[in-house]
């Protein structure tokens, strides 16, 4: 026992001297590409020829947020480059370095994103990454059950039920499918796909009779849905199985079961509710926090990502599109050519309703959620009726929005302080 | 007391079958707490084991397919063993730190008297009281202004503030447990203090020591949050993978599962001698 003990001392002992030495690679700290293989395809293909070297560390947005302001604080940090979705930036902006010279040559980068990035002050607080969305996939077997006279690229969603219905009747089965597990993106959909398409608002609508009108049309598509969707994180694993005929996802989260089996599978825009096509584009950036050890290299850094053929490699590691000017080549995976023409039927669509990811609630931003999903087990899991949970979870989205004091951001028309919940 | 004839059965029927039933339940309740403890390692393995087609596929194979795909990606992925080692060290590290500073703060309370005890004996529990998340930023500022931060060494001290209250309470127990007319029969014997300390109380505590070891060394073998804000280049396996794996597909999951659950279970079937005998103490 004394031997091990001494043993175990030693080799401890040795691991704090070891420990001290570090590698000088250039710190990616980002919340996206966080799947293994995704993080792996980030640091073999996406990243390797940067010289110098890049150290890509995806994590959840708690010690992400935490540890970028504990190296503000200090002063003094390791972080090179920040990788996150639009929200995340737009609570730092003081922290945030100024990006407007950078140089990024014959580079042509999305002018609306790039507005979007300034975070409403004169200053590039961050530049666009990448971006994606979320569309509908089916498989082939349930296109003849399509409700008369449905176009796939038009749908409605009382067409959807009607097909879903369709599908349930003919097969025995409930066979759409929805990400409601605990790792899903259900609050998405709710935020940004239903409740715009039926009151074009996230927030100030939020218990409008619209937006009752909305969860009872949910409800009524539930019926249909398979029970399973409770586990459901990434819909091509239900797919692939063939759980789940019909479903709605993230495009990344997709991407297996177009890759698999492309012949299987067909990809289509979400369905429009009466006020349009409410959808929500998913915009990634990149920026440099004030503390980065050397602001120089990061911003090559920054310069690498936006290349055209940095941004057709983090394509094909993430799934995620391109917001710079680029020809995409002959050779991309079949996710890309199966969900490209959906994502451009559906942000082109004459009715779309692009509604922001939330902005402004800093760290609030999953307690925001957590109201959308709350309100999603109250009503469909629990049966409540729609109007006493929406007046009730209005109340916990007013205290939150108050206490953030976020403005309105898109579909929500712009607003004097914090965004109003009627 | 009345004797027994050799003609008569030592003991009545009624009592035989009390016993073999008795002896019945005892072996179900084994059984069914050997499969509630192996089952889920068993499909974690199976399925690690598997290839993903399998995976997703149903009704599962009793016997895994011996698909090393999932294990080699993982194996493949960069900075796996690196992560690895820093686990092991950082975990090692909590071990004799929590050990070091919890045993004798174990042995003080169970041996002397001194104002504040109850005090100090809640006080150490507090340190649990508080979650983490709201801990890692002061922490971690702190931690970056005096050099610790991303240190195997600047991690340990913080999973030792976890793992602390349990090595005091178990140990205190431990110490409670062995008579003190044991050390007063050793200092009669010429003994000093420290003396009848390593030869005498030492020896017999040091089974249940190991154990709160063991302890100690899952508690940082488990942390995330602290590991994650705490650790960049020197990541823990913990915080280099479970953030990635639950997003990941299934059959990474299980194959992640198992590079995280395997290693802790070599190092508890390592010093599994030493748990059973702290249990032998329990029982006399």
């Amino acid at each position: 026992m004394r031997k091990l003990l001494k043993l175990v001392a030693g080799a401890a002992f040795v691991t704090a001297l070891c420990s001290g030495a570090a590698a000088a690679q250039a710190l990616f700290w980002s919340t996206q590409a966080k799947p293994v293989e995704e993080a792996q395809k980030m640091r073999d293909i996406v990243l390797k020829g940067f010289p110098g070297g890049v150290d890509y560390q995806p994590s959840d947005d708690g010690p992400w947020l935490t540890r970028l302001q504990a190296e503000i604080q200090a002063g003094k940090g390791t972080i090179a480059v920040l990788g996150a979705l639009h929200g995340s930036f737009s609570s730092m902006s003081g922290d945030l370095v100024d990006l407007s010279d950078i140089k990024l040559g014959d580079v042509h980068v999305n002018d609306q994103y790039r507005q979007l990035a300034k975070l409403g002050t004169s200053e590039q607080k961050y530049l666009p990454w990448m971006q994606a969305t979320y569309i509908m996939a089916a498989n082939k077997k349930a296109l003849e059950f399509l409700p008369q006279g449905a176009d796939i690229n038009a749908l409605t969603y009382d067409q959807l039920i009607e097909w879903a219905k369709n599908i349930a009747d003919k097969t025995g089965s409930p066979k759409f499918g929805f990400p409601a597990g605990p790792e899903g993106l259900k609050h998405r959909f709710f935020q940004g796909f239903l409740l715009p398409s039926y009151t074009k608002s996230m927030v100030t609508k939020f218990r409008s009779p619209e937006a009752e009108a909305g969860w009872g049309k949910f409800k009524e598509l539930w019926q249909y849905t398979n029970p399973a969707s409770t586990t459901y994180a990434f819909m091509q694993q239900p797919l692939l199985s063939e759980e789940v005929w019909v479903a709605f996802d993230h495009v990344a989260r997709l991407a297996d079961a177009f890759n698999q089996k492309p012949a299987d599978f067909v990809a289509f825009p979400v369905p429009a509710g009466p006020a349009g096509r409410g959808f929500m584009p998913v915009i990634a950036g990149i920026g440099i926090p004030k503390t980065a050890p050397d602001t120089q290299k990061s911003k090559e850094l920054v310069a690498w990502m936006m290349k055209p053929e940095t941004q057709i490699a983090t394509l094909r590691a993430t799934n995620f599109f391109p917001v710079v000017d680029v020809k995409l080549p002959d050779d991309m995976p079949n996710s890309v050519k199966v969900s490209g023409p959906a994502i451009a039927a559906q942000t082109g669509a004459k009715d779309a309703v692009p509604a922001l990811l939330p902005t402004g609630l800093g760290n609030l931003g999953g307690k925001f959620n957590q109201i959308y999903n709350d309100t999603f087990e109250r009503i469909i899991l629990g049966g409540q009726d729609i109007r006493p949970a929406l007046d009730e979870q209005a109340k916990a989205l007013k205290a939150l929005i108050d206490q953030a004091k976020a403005p309105c951001w898109q579909p929500d028309p712009v607003s004097q302080g914090a965004c109003p919940v009627d | 007391m009345t004797a027994v004839t050799n003609d008569v059965p030592a003991v009545p029927a009624t009592v035989t079958d009390a016993r073999k039933a008795g002896s019945g339940l005892m072996i179900a309740c084994i059984v069914v707490l050997c499969v509630w403890v192996l089952l889920p390692i068993y499909l974690l393995l199976v399925n690690a084991l598997s290839s993903p087609a399998e995976v997703t596929s149903f009704p599962k194979r009793i016997i895994p397919s011996f698909d090393f795909g999932s294990l080699s990606f993982f194996l493949n992925f960069q900075g796996v063993g690196k992560a690895l080692w820093n686990s092991v060290a950082v975990a090692l590290l909590t071990m004799v730190l929590s050990i070091g500073i919890g045993a004798p703060a174990g042995y003080a309370l169970s041996r002397f008297d001194f104002p504040g005890k109850e005090a100090f004996r809640f006080l150490v529990l507090m340190t649990r009281a508080f979650p983490l998340p709201l801990l890692a930023l002061p922490l971690a500022v702190l931690f970056i202004r005096t050099g610790l931060d991303d240190t195997a060494f600047g991690l340990a001290i913080v999973h030792t503030t976890l793992s602390l209250p349990f090595a005091v309470l178990i140990t205190f127990s431990l110490f409670s447990g062995i008579p003190v007319e044991l050390e007063e029969a050793a200092w009669t014997l010429g003994c000093n203090r420290w003396q009848a300390f390593r030869k005498v109380v030492l020896p017999l505590a040091l089974p249940g020591i190991a154990a709160s070891a063991v302890f100690a060394f899952t508690i940082s073998w488990n942390e995330v949050f602290a590991a994650a804000v705490l650790t960049i280049e020197n990541r823990t396996l913990t915080a280099f993978l479970l953030q990635s794996i639950n997003v990941s597909p299934l059959y990474l999951k299980f194959a992640g599962g198992a590079a995280l659950v395997v290693p802790a279970l070599i190092f508890i079937f390592a010093v599994r001698r030493y748990l059973f005998a702290m249990w032998g103490i329990a029982n006399r």
